[in-house]
Parts: C-alpha cells; structure tokens; sequence
C-alpha cells in the first residue's frame, strides 16, 4: 500500500479518470466541457464509499463510468484485475452481472407496463443464472430479502409506493448477484420516513453480501451514516476525501466546511458558525484557473489562481485535501 | 383501468364481421348483371335497390366493405410493422442506421399521397395487389415517426438505463422494454392510418386507378353512381353512407384508444386553478386579533363528489401572523399542499372546500368571488413554487415578466415598472442586475430562477408569501442562501410566510411555529424549538427520529404507509403505524388538545409521552 489510494486488494480501481462532453451540434464543434478532471477512486470488497458534490460536480458521470456505461476520455477503470477499457463486448457483458446499479427515482427506474416479477427475473435470464422453471422460486427469495412479499411479483410498479419501487429496483440490482453496487442518490426522491428504511436495507445488504458500494448523494448526514469513506468533488474535481469520520468532525478544505455548514440541521440554533458562499458554481465549460474552487471560496488568497493544488495526506494518510492554504486545516 | 371505448367498437366490429362474412350470408352475387332490371328501386329482393347493370346493391356494398376493408388493414399492418421497425432502430440505435431509417422517411413524405400513388399505379397498372404495397408506402413514414419519436422519449427513461446494467443486448432492449412502451401510440396510428386509408382506396378506385370492375369497390360504387346521379340518387348514398359511418367509427375507435392508453387521468388535464367553488353555507368568521395575516378555521377539502366522504383536509385551523413564519411540515401525501392552497383560495380542479373560512383582511377567501381573489393574488399575497423553471414564462425575458406583475396591479408606467424590476433583482441578489433583468429564464441558473421568482412574488409588497417546497430543487449551498433571503424579507418586510415542506432540518432553519400534518389532519403545533425539543405526538417524535442527524443514532424509519383519503383508519389516524397505541386510540378520533401556550397535540396520551 503506496498511498491511501491504490490498495492491493481493492475490487474496482479508477485511476486518473477523466471524461469530457463535446458541445456543439453535428457539424460545428463547440466548447468542451471537463466533466471528470483526474479522480482517482477504489473499493475494495465490502467497502462504501461516498461521493458527495453539488450539480454539476460530476459524481454521476463518475458512477457512470466506474460502471462502463460511459467511456473514459483518459484514465483507467480496473475491475478485478480487468481493464474495462481492453475487453470485448463478450467479456464486457459478463462482467455486467457483477456490477450493478439503483437509481434516484424508482418511478423512472421501473419499467410502468411489466411486472416487477418479471423486472427482477430480467436479470436471471440475461445471464442465464438460474434455469427457467427456478426463476419465480428465486425472485420470490430477492423479493423477501428486500422485505416484499413473494405475491407482490404479480403487481405492476403502479401499485406501490415510492418506497416500495426502490425496494424493488435494489432486488432487480441484487438478482445477478453483484459484487460492486453504484446507488445513484438513492434516497433522495423518498420521503424521510421511508428513507430511513431504505437506507438500513442498504447498509445491511452491504455488510450482509459484503457489496462494494458507490453511494453518490448530495445529503451529507446520509453518506455519514451509510459510508466508511468519502470524496468530496466540487466542478469534477476531487476537493477532500479520507474517512467519514474524519472528513465530516474535521473538514480541512474550504468547500467541504461550507457544504457541512449550509446543510440545514435540526439542532440549527447550537449549529457551529454558518459560512454561506457567495454565487454560483462557475460554468464547467469555462472553469477559473489554479484552484477551481477560488472564486468561491472565504479563503481564497492570490497563489490559489496559478497552481491547480494536488491532493496531499493531512495527518491520516488516508485523509486527502487539495488546498495550497496549510495555514487554515 | 379506464372504460374501453365500447360503442366505436362495437361498430367497428359489426362493419368488419360483415365484411368477413359477406361469402356465407346467402347475399346475391356482387357481380351478376340483370340489366332488364338497371336502377331498380328497393325491392323485397333487392333491399337496397339495382345498379346501373341491374347489380345487387346491397351485397356490392358488403361486398365491397371486403375489399376496401381488407386492402386498408393489409397496407396499415404492413406499413405499422415495416415502420415501427424501422423507427425503433432508427431511435434506438442511432447512428447511420437513424439517417436511413428516418430520413429516408422524410423523402417518402415529400410527395403528396395521392400523387405517390398515381404515379405507381400508372406504372404498375391498378388492381388490389398494387394498391396494398402502395397504400403502405403512403403511411410507412407516419409510422416511422411515431415509433421514431416514441423511441426517443422512453430512452432516456433510467429503466432503459437498467436494462443495460443488467447486461440486456440492444435486440432484447428494443422488444422486451421499449416496444411495449411505444405500443400505445402506434396502435393508435393504426387505426388512424387504416381509416385514411380506406378513404384513399375509395379515391384511388373511384378515379379508376384502384380495384378493377366489375369487382366492387365504395370508390368504384361512388364513380359510377355518379353518371346515374340524375335518375337514381340512392344510388350513391348507399356507398357514401357506407364510407362515412366506417370512418366515424373507426376515428373515434382511434379516440377512445388513445383516452385509455394514456396514462394521464383525463380529469388532471383541466386547469390547475380553474374552479372555485364552495358547497357549505359561508360562515360568519370572528374578528382575527390584529397583526394576523391569514386566519384559517376548520378548513376541510373533499375530493372528487363530496358525497363520497373523501376528505383530503379535514378540519384544519391554523393562522400566520405579521413577520412570522409558519412551516407546514408532512410526507408526500399528507395534504400539505393541497390544504395550504385551499387555504388561499386556489382551490384546484377536482377538489371542493366543503367547509371554514380563511381570512385575509376582514375578507373570506373561500367566499370571495374569483375576480376579487385575482386581484388579491400577486398584490396582497403571493406564492413560490418548487420548480421555478417551469413557474416562469421562457418566451419573456425575466425583468419584464416580473415588470408585467407589477403593471397587472399597479398603474406605473412601462419604464417605472422596469426600473423597480431591476431594483426588486437586486434586493433579491441577482448580481448585475441590469444585465440579468433582460435574460430568459433559461439563461439563468436554477437558484437564479428562485430569486426571480422570488423577486416577482414581492414586487407588490404582499402580506402573505406562501412558498410550497421553494428550496427542495436545489443545491445545499443555494438552499442556504434561498433561505436567508426569505429570513431576511420576513425580518425586514413583516411579511407572513407560510412554507410548506417535507424537510424537517428546513424547518429547524426558518420556521417559527410549525403544523405537522398527517392523512389531511394536524397532529400537532407549535413553536419550532420547542416541538423538536419536546415532541407531544408519536408521529412527530417518528419523523424527527427518521431525519438523518450530523451525530448521534442512525435515523429510524416509521413503518407503514400514510392513509388515502375515503380508506382511513376509525380512531386515530396515525394509529395503525404508531408504537405508543392502546386500545382507545384504534377506536375514536381524538381532537386538537390545547397543552400548553401555543401548543397543541391530536394524542390522547400528550401528557405521559
């Protein structure tokens, strides 16, 4: 183990990844927008971790591309030893069935004219895992993993609630068995009594079948409670990332204080001071030199518009900040 | 479900089960001539009369459904199947295989039908074998396009997205997930095409270019009808009819399928603010004490026919005062938005105020008639709404929108309103305001868009701001900043303002005095602090221990399901998911108890929680 970055036994490796989106139409090259700028980001089996980041900052594109729905403009994807970029498409699809996906918003997940039975069977026939006349037998066990019942397989997602439809997308993503779990804000779409539920089912599929888990979302005190470690991205840059525990207690970077402060909290009058930035994010297509983060930022000092800071070790050396300003950690 | 559209079915089923069974009804024979007997009238034989060549008419005209009919279902099948083919890989695929499949499409639909078959038929000479290719080259497109346009609209759903997680090949994305998706659309452009085409047929024969005489046709029927037109009118009214009636039925077929495959309920269509109406007699309300904005008692809401006993708000009595702020807090179905919309009047389609009075300056907005309430809208309260994308007009750049909202209640000048747009756009942080007023809403960012909102919303100085999740849309930092700048106008305006939210931390932050509501009641109320301090009802208690907290325990779901309004539990509403339930509770419905200044709870056992 040469940083807190590249472990020997990590399941899914991204290194240096980056993507870019060309704007413009059929004939007329337009801007270019730097979606992903150089993250680099591993799990290893088991392991949660979180990406957090407001619109824009790239954590779903980041998702996509860990899961090969998208290719890398540079960088490299490993995925137990295999380069996603070098396989055939054979070889891409079987690696499908391990690594899978859950989406925001169950009531556009779910396809609204097939049962959820046979949604969840989708996977079993595409890999072929389990023979034909077992098929119902094993979606009935992922529905009751996921706490539904095995009648519930007849229903269309019409007659659940939204809770009830992430249910069901988390056991159409469990069917072909995954070892790698990207869930695309997962919770947000949920009310909050529901949320809870979903994410104790998260947590406990996790440590139950021992899943890697992405979990992208933008609600801070969620990924705390379901994520051992945590990067926080800002214009597609990684801006912080180490354990939960110490990022979210004691946050070195400028962003990560205000994105910590401007949640709102239920205990809002004991709340620590309250930064609140000023503007917007810039635009990706035309990001401020040196530290994207700058023309933000409280701390902002001059030096921070010539170098592009690099992500170095505070104290942890898991624990990663890229600010120039030492003085402020 | 919907109702199937049973009468065009009907129709159409007898026309096409009389056409099938034309060879087996004991019909004379279409073609056999009795020429002594040209032009007969009606007869018991001949109950429609002879034709020109002394010809049955009636079995020439059943006859003829046989022809006409068959050769427009075989070019519509022919021409659903070849394009929707071809528009879902044109759709799906993209690509070159989308330039061919769709563009060539776009050739096809230069020529006008008529013309296109003209001039194949001239080239291939006429007779039911041509017609039917070329009938279904004349829809082909039509139905590329649909399939074409329908493809593009579900790809982008995520449950496309998740088929190819899974691993799904393209061949198995296009017929197991997208087609039946599309499905809808295209079979109403069946019924569509087959209907034009049967007029098309009729066209086509009628100018000798179709099915070839003596065989019968409509069209063939109507042209010659036609030279006889002086000495046996009937004659061409039999066809005439024929056609019309299979038309009728066939687009209101084409009607009635699309009604029960889209899945938007008809009713939703109508206009959200369009009725206003209230069935229980107006209630004298007592004088409010002074310093209170809007003063709503015993508001109760019903859904659909107010026989029917679904009351979505039952009962709710709250009130905002001058630079206050009052939070309604509940999950997605509790009635929060609907309540606080009736409570102002904007009483949407479907829902009927059966009961209370709100008041708004010595003035009942549930009474008021619906011009008096226009004018109070915009000018003595106003509303934000969650997505400001879709609450501001695209076409108009933002500064004079929010201008026009002035002028609509105050009589200044172009100019002038102009001016305190900009003022308002400053007041609200729009950095560079001058600028920014002569954007579109597009150009502007979705916090910027709030702000606008915002800004619009206060430029006639309101009393009462109602804001229904303005926050929920955007990003944490923008959240921030959104609510200092409602916090800062309520301090410095004594505006009222009533926010409506599922976010309890968003509470925390900006409200006062908060209402917990639950399956169209009030469960409890009170100040902020002190109710997540010291909840009094279960219900509270669940939700503040589900919201995620920076420390301390993992948040804790509440069981169960909120109840739909006709199917609601006898006793407390709350009671079937509440872990502090005795028996009593299952049995009566328990009142607002009064437990404290400014406090209230619907549990029977506030005291001992």
């Amino acid at each position: 183990m040469t940083n807190g970055l590249s472990m020997t036994n990590s399941l899914i490796e991204g290194r240096n990844m980056s993507r870019s989106f060309h704007g413009g139409g059929f004939f007329r090259r337009g801007r270019s927008i730097q979606a992903v700028s150089d993250v680099s980001i591993s799990l290893s089996r088991g392991e949660a971790v979180g990406l957090v980041g407001e619109s824009g900052s790239g954590k779903s594109t980041i998702g996509r591309l860990m899961l090969g729905l998208m290719d890398l403009s540079a960088g490299r994807i490993t995925f137990d030893g295999d380069d996603l970029a070098t396989l055939d498409d054979k070889r891409r699809r079987a690696l499908r069935r391990r690594m899978q996906m859950v989406f925001q918003d169950p009531y556009s997940s779910l396809d609204p004219r097939r049962t959820v039975g046979s949604q969840v069977e989708d996977g079993l026939a595409i890999h072929n895992i389990v023979p034909k006349d077992k098929r119902r037998e094993r979606v009935a066990e992922l529905l009751g993993r996921v706490g539904l019942e095995p009648h519930h397989a007849d229903r269309t997602p019409r007659q659940f609630s939204g809770g009830q439809r992430q249910r069901v997308a988390i056991a159409r993503a469990l069917a072909t068995d995954p070892d790698f779990l990207v869930a695309d804000e997962p919770v947000s779409a949920l009310d909050v009594s529901v949320q809870a539920q979903v994410m104790a089912l998260l947590a406990d599929l996790r440590s139950r079948l021992g899943l890697a888990m992405l979990f992208i979302s933008h609600d801070l005190p969620v990924v705390r409670h379901l994520c051992d470690r945590v990067v926080v991205l800002y214009l597609g840059r990684v801006m912080e990332e180490g354990p939960v525990e110490a990022v979210f207690s004691a946050p070195h970077h400028p962003y990560t204080r205000a994105l910590l402060s401007a949640a709102p909290s239920l205990h809002a009058a004991s709340r620590r001071e309250r930064v609140v930035l000023r503007g917007e994010p810039p635009s990706p297509a035309n990001p401020p030199s040196g530290c994207v983060f700058r023309t933000r930022c409280p701390s902002a000092i001059d030096a921070c518009a010539g170098v592009v800071p690099v992500l170095e070790a505070r104290g942890d050396p898991a624990h990663r900040v890229a600010c120039i300003r030492h003085d402020i950690g | 479900m919907r109702r199937l559209p049973w009468i065009p079915i009907v129709a159409v089923g007898l026309i096409v089960l009389a056409a099938l069974a034309a060879p087996y009804v004991g019909l004379a024979d279409p073609v056999a001539m009795d020429v002594a007997h040209r032009l007969a009238a009606p007869s018991a034989a001949h109950p429609l009369g002879q034709d020109e060549y002394g010809r049955d008419v009636l079995s020439r005209l059943i006859w003829g459904a046989r022809t006409s009919l068959g050769i427009a279902f075989a070019a519509a099948a022919i021409a659903c199947v070849v394009g929707t083919i071809l528009g879902l890989v044109g759709g799906y695929v993209r690509g070159v295989a989308e330039l061919l499949a769709v563009r060539s499409m776009d050739v096809v639909l230069c020529f006008p039908p008529l013309l296109l078959a003209l001039l194949v038929v001239t080239l291939m000479g006429p007779g039911a074998s041509t017609l039917i290719p070329v009938l279904a080259i004349v829809y082909l497109p039509s139905f590329t396009r649909v399939a074409y346009a329908g493809v593009l609209s579900v790809r982008g759903h995520e449950y496309v997205t998740a088929m190819k997680v899974l691993g799904a090949g393209r061949l198995r994305i296009m017929t197991r997930t997208i087609l039946p998706n599309i499905a809808g659309p295209v079979l109403v452009q069946f019924s569509l095409a087959a209907a034009s085409a049967v007029v098309l047929e009729s066209g086509l024969s009628f100018l000798g270019l179709g099915v070839v005489p003596p065989a019968p046709s409509w069209g063939l029927m109507i042209g010659a009808a036609r030279g006889t037109m002086v000495q046996a009118p009937l004659l061409l009214l039999w066809p005439c009819l024929a056609l019309t009636v299979t038309i009728l039925a066939m687009n209101s077929l084409c009607d009635g399928l699309r009604d029960v495959l889209d899945p938007h309920p008809a009713a939703r269509r109508a206009s959200w603010f369009s009725r206003f109406r209230r069935i229980a007699a107006p209630v004298v309300p007592e004088p409010a004490e002074p310093g209170t904005v809007l003063d709503v008692r015993g508001l109760t809401v019903a859904i659909g026919d107010p026989g029917d006993g679904k009351l979505a708000v039952r009962d709710v009595s709250f009130h905002v005062r001058e630079g206050e702020t009052l939070a309604i807090v509940g999950e997605s179905g509790s009635g929060k938005s609907l309540m606080s919309l009736s409570a102002i009047g904007m009483v949407p389609a479907g829902v009927e105020v059966s009961g209370g009075t709100a008041t708004m300056e010595g003035k009942d907005l549930l009474a008021l008639p619906a011009a008096e309430l226009r004018k109070l809208l915009g000018d003595r309260m106003a509303m934000i709404f969650q997505d400001p994308g879709s609450s501001l007009n695209p076409v108009h750049r933002v500064g004079s929108q929010i201008a026009e909202a002035i002028r609509a209640h105050r009589p200044v000048s172009r100019r002038a309103a102009m001016t305190q747009a900009v003022t308002l756009l400053r007041n609200v942080g729009i950095p560079d305001p001058e600028r920014r007023a002569k954007a579109f809403p597009h150009e502007l960012s979705g916090g910027m868009r709030q702000r606008v909102m915002i800004a619009m919303a206060i430029a006639n100085g309101p009393r009462l701001l109602v804001a229904d999740e303005p926050t929920t849309a955007l990003d944490v930092t923008i959240q921030a900043q959104v609510l200092d700048l409602l916090a800062s106008l309520k301090r410095d305006g004594g505006l009222g303002l009533l926010f409506i939210t599922h976010s309890l931390p968003v509470v925390a932050e900006i409200a006062d005095r908060v209402a917990v509501m639950y399956a169209g009641e009030i469960l409890e109320e009170g100040p902020t602090a002190e109710i997540f301090a010291d909840p009094r009802h279960p219900y509270t208690a669940a939700l503040l221990r589900s919201a995620p907290k920076d420390d301390g325990p993992a948040p804790e779901g509440i069981p169960g399901t909120v109840p739909v309004p006709g199917d609601l539990p006898a006793g407390c509403v709350f009671a079937p998911r509440c872990d502090k339930r005795i028996d009593t509770c299952v049995k009566t419905r328990p009142p607002l108890f009064d437990i404290g200044p400014g406090r209230a709870s619907r549990c029977i056992r506030w005291a001992s929680l």
